[in-house]
């Protein structure tokens, strides 16, 4: 057992770092908050898609680069230093990997070539007017007429939505309330009766309400089996969630980062503040739980790739690390006092998207009930 | 990044297991600390398969070690088990004698720490040190062959079964107080050495004795130095780097979790069921993910271990292990309701060994070194800040 990074690992992750150190400066940050575009930089996804970065996971016979999971979030974790804004993990996370899994051969063979080259940019439909994230919630519905599948519903927080060429969308064709019953569906933007509302969000990312009023797709656009959509969503959204852990946490070690360096600059009462043991404590507890989460998050991909059973680990590595991005965002910046809480201030953009990010893909209660399932209700898997 | 055990690793784990599963009896199970005389016996035990002393010299009673982390998965199967850890014999006194002592010395005493023979007792703590050590004043006073010793010490864990003291005194009394302490190995028997009892919080029963000791002109031969005069306080803060690693495996902890998850999985209040209750099983849930983490920290901190001394990780570890022990011990006595309080009898849960836990995680969250401690150094060697005692010093602009 080792956890140092490979050296192919630390060279991802440096040359990562330097890109996102030119290129997604705060600057940068604030610019695509304010965008009258999508909310991201085509530019940049094609400096993505030149350095491969889009194809990570996606197998080397569709010209992907073949990476496996623990890569990929070593990647991402810089990506989340910078708060990098971009349609990356429902494109070659999310989207690239169901595929990559459930899709047929032709596919395959179609549409991960164009992700890789960033030709085709995915948004991703699931959650709707629930608290949780639960696959029983879904109710969008999709019928089938001859050759044709009518989608009709409304999906909230599809983030990018505008910007994305192609639409996952998670859509109910069985059994109401269940699991089972789901069906994928890759759902062109442009459909007719479709329509994109912004939802703002306080960390003012780019996240829809898509209302589907009579699509009417080709059953051409369905993804793995009818009706055994979350079976086939399932592993690849444990992947998504997983980099999004790697994210958060690469936020929150960056944010953390600057809250050191404040303390060890302010000076109040004649002496560093990063010389009270007060914030000393606050910085000391924080960077335990961003190892903490990060070490989590690293073990989680190591086991996906392993193809073993991780849906607790995952569960946990969200939970854990989504508790410890909003702590640490909101410690971290009553550290800098007044200055803090003032918009000019850079780090609010880490202040604001704390909260958000403990939000998204599913909250804390949701990932808590899943852990629960998997130690109280099944004899627990536990990976040493 | 290999998250997984390798075969060897594997191999010497089943080693050790088949070895607890064969030794392990009822007498021996229930603690870490080796203090009875079956728990003796059982690490003596191990001393004759060469595991107490891996890593070290064959001319001084050692072992090969068969592969870095050998030392860990040992104590981290010993402490999942219930039984003694290698603790403070080989992780704080072979250690530090091995890398300092003369080599009369280190012949003399680390055969005999490997073989297990002859008990040692850590005399730091005193009335007026305790999380600040270099505060110690018990003086032993130079007289040329011999050091003379008056003055006493307290919390001295297995002091009144030793056989030895690894004691640290005062022999400079006008140096700044790090420079002006000194590491001592004392017989229990130097006349002028006297105990009396002091015993931890808890049930009768359950309890564990610790001692204050005291000293009346004992003299100490100069041949019981270790190492260099007045090195002493360095000695021990090196030793502590790696103590706090060694005694903290995070094993017992998940054991004691696993089991108060499955009493709540099976448990049954006339009906009610707790593991139906979406509260409880949060409250589990958010426990789980935490002591998920801690198995995160320790695994960090051993990885490190196989390059260096792991000394912020061992710190996390301490930190995070006994906070958590703490959270737990807390948790599980709240979701029962008044029936965690109890302490033994017909509703007792665990025969009131939840309200023991809870009693006894206070003792982690204060050993070698507080939890406060802990986080100091982390703040400190991890991430640069300035030591909280010492003059100010203005940041260059």
């Amino acid at each position: 057992m080792d956890i140092k990074l490979t050296e192919d690992q630390t060279q991802l992750q440096d040359i990562a770092s330097k890109f996102m150190d030119n290129h997604c400066t705060f600057d940068f940050v604030r610019k695509m908050e304010k965008d009258e575009g999508f909310g991201f930089c085509p530019d940049m996804w094609k400096q993505f898609a030149d350095m491969g970065w889009l194809g990570i996971i996606v197998p080397e016979e569709f010209g992907g680069m073949g990476m496996s999971t623990l890569d990929m979030v070593v990647l991402v974790r810089e990506m989340g230093r910078h708060l990098c804004p971009s349609p990356y993990l429902f494109t070659s996370v999310l989207a690239a990997d169901v595929i990559a899994q459930a899709g047929t051969r032709k596919q395959k063979a179609a549409l991960l070539p164009e992700i890789v080259s960033g030709k085709t940019i995915y948004a991703f439909a699931y959650q709707e007017y629930s608290r949780f994230f639960k696959p029983e919630h879904i109710k969008l519905q999709a019928k089938r007429d001859g050759d044709n599948f009518i989608l009709n519903g409304t999906k909230l927080f599809v983030e990018f939505a505008e910007g994305a060429d192609t639409i996952v969308v998670a859509a109910r064709t069985g059994k109401a309330n269940s699991q089972s019953g789901l069906t994928l569906f890759l759902v062109d933007r442009n459909s007719t009766g479709i329509s994109i509302k912004h939802m703002p969000t306080m960390s003012r990312d780019r996240h829809y309400q898509i209302d589907f009023n009579n699509v009417e797709i080709p059953t051409s656009a369905r993804l793995g089996k009818q009706s055994k959509g979350w079976e086939a969503l399932e592993p690849s959204l444990h992947k998504t969630v997983i980099a999004f852990c790697a994210y958060t946490n690469g936020a929150g070690f960056e944010m953390h980062g600057y809250a050191t360096k404040y303390a060890s600059e302010r000076v109040q009462f004649g002496r560093p503040i990063g010389q009270m043991q007060t914030i000393q404590g606050y910085l000391a507890q924080m960077i335990m739980e961003l190892y903490g989460a990060d070490m989590l998050t690293m073990f989680s991909a190591f086991q996906i790739d392993k193809a073993r059973h991780t849906r607790g680990y995952v569960a946990k590595a969200k939970a854990f690390s989504a508790e410890t991005v909003g702590h640490v965002m909101d410690v971290s910046s009553q550290i800098f006092g007044g200055m803090g809480y003032m918009e000019e201030q850079d780090t609010t953009l880490f202040l604001r998207r704390g909260k958000q990010y403990q939000l998204a893909l599913g909250g804390t209660e949701y990932w808590e009930d899943v852990i629960a399932e998997e130690i109280i209700d099944r004899e627990p898997v536990v990976l040493t | 990044m290999d998250f997984d055990w390798s075969p060897e690793e594997i191999a010497f784990r089943e080693e050790v297991r088949e070895f607890i599963a064969r030794e392990m009896t009822e007498e021996v199970e229930g603690s870490i600390f080796i203090d009875t005389p079956p728990r003796i016996e059982f690490v003596t035990k191990m001393g004759k398969l060469g595991w107490l002393g891996m890593g070290f010299p064959e001319k001084y009673g050692g072992s090969p070690n068969p592969f870095p982390l050998a030392q860990f998965i040992l104590n981290s199967e010993l402490d999942r088990s219930g039984a003694p850890i290698i603790g403070k014999n080989v992780g704080t006194i072979a250690s530090t004698i091995f890398n300092v002592a003369s080599e009369e010395m280190k012949m003399e005493f680390l055969p005999m720490i490997f073989r297990n023979e002859g008990q040692w007792a850590i005399t730091y703590t005193e009335p007026n040190a305790g999380t600040d050590l270099g505060s110690m004043q018990c003086r032993a006073i130079d007289k040329g062959d011999h050091f003379e010793v008056t003055g006493m010490k307290h919390y001295i864990t297995s002091a009144h079964f030793c056989r030895w003291h690894w004691m640290a005194l005062r022999t400079d009394p006008d140096a700044p107080k790090h420079k002006g302490i000194s590491i001592f190995i004392v017989d229990h028997d130097s006349p002028g050495l006297s105990l009396s009892r002091m015993d931890t919080i808890g049930r009768e029963g359950t309890t564990h004795r610790t001692n204050q000791v005291f000293f009346d002109k004992m003299k100490i031969p100069r041949a019981r130095l270790v190492g260099e005069l007045n090195k002493g306080f360095y000695y021990m803060m090196q030793a502590l780097d790696y103590e706090r690693f060694a005694i903290l495996s995070f094993a017992s902890r998940v054991r004691r979790f696993d089991h108060i998850v499955d009493w709540y999985k099976n448990v049954d209040f006339e009906g009610e069921r707790p593991s139906d209750d979406p509260n409880t099983r949060r409250s589990l849930a958010r426990m789980a993910a935490r002591v998920e983490v801690g198995t995160m920290l320790e695994r960090m901190a051993i990885c490190k271990a196989q390059y260096e001394v792991p000394a912020v990780e061992a710190a996390m570890n301490k930190a995070w292990g006994a906070s958590i022990g703490d959270e737990f011990a807390q948790l599980s006595l709240d979701l029962m309701g008044p029936f965690g309080g109890l302490w033994g009898g017909e509703h007792s849960p665990f025969e009131g060994g939840l309200a023991d836990e809870y009693l006894m995680a206070g003792h982690a969250r204060v050993a070698a070194g507080g939890v406060d401690t802990s986080k100091a150094i982390i703040a400190r060697r991890l991430l640069g800040l300035p030591n909280a005692l010492d003059k100010p010093k203005l940041p260059q602009r």
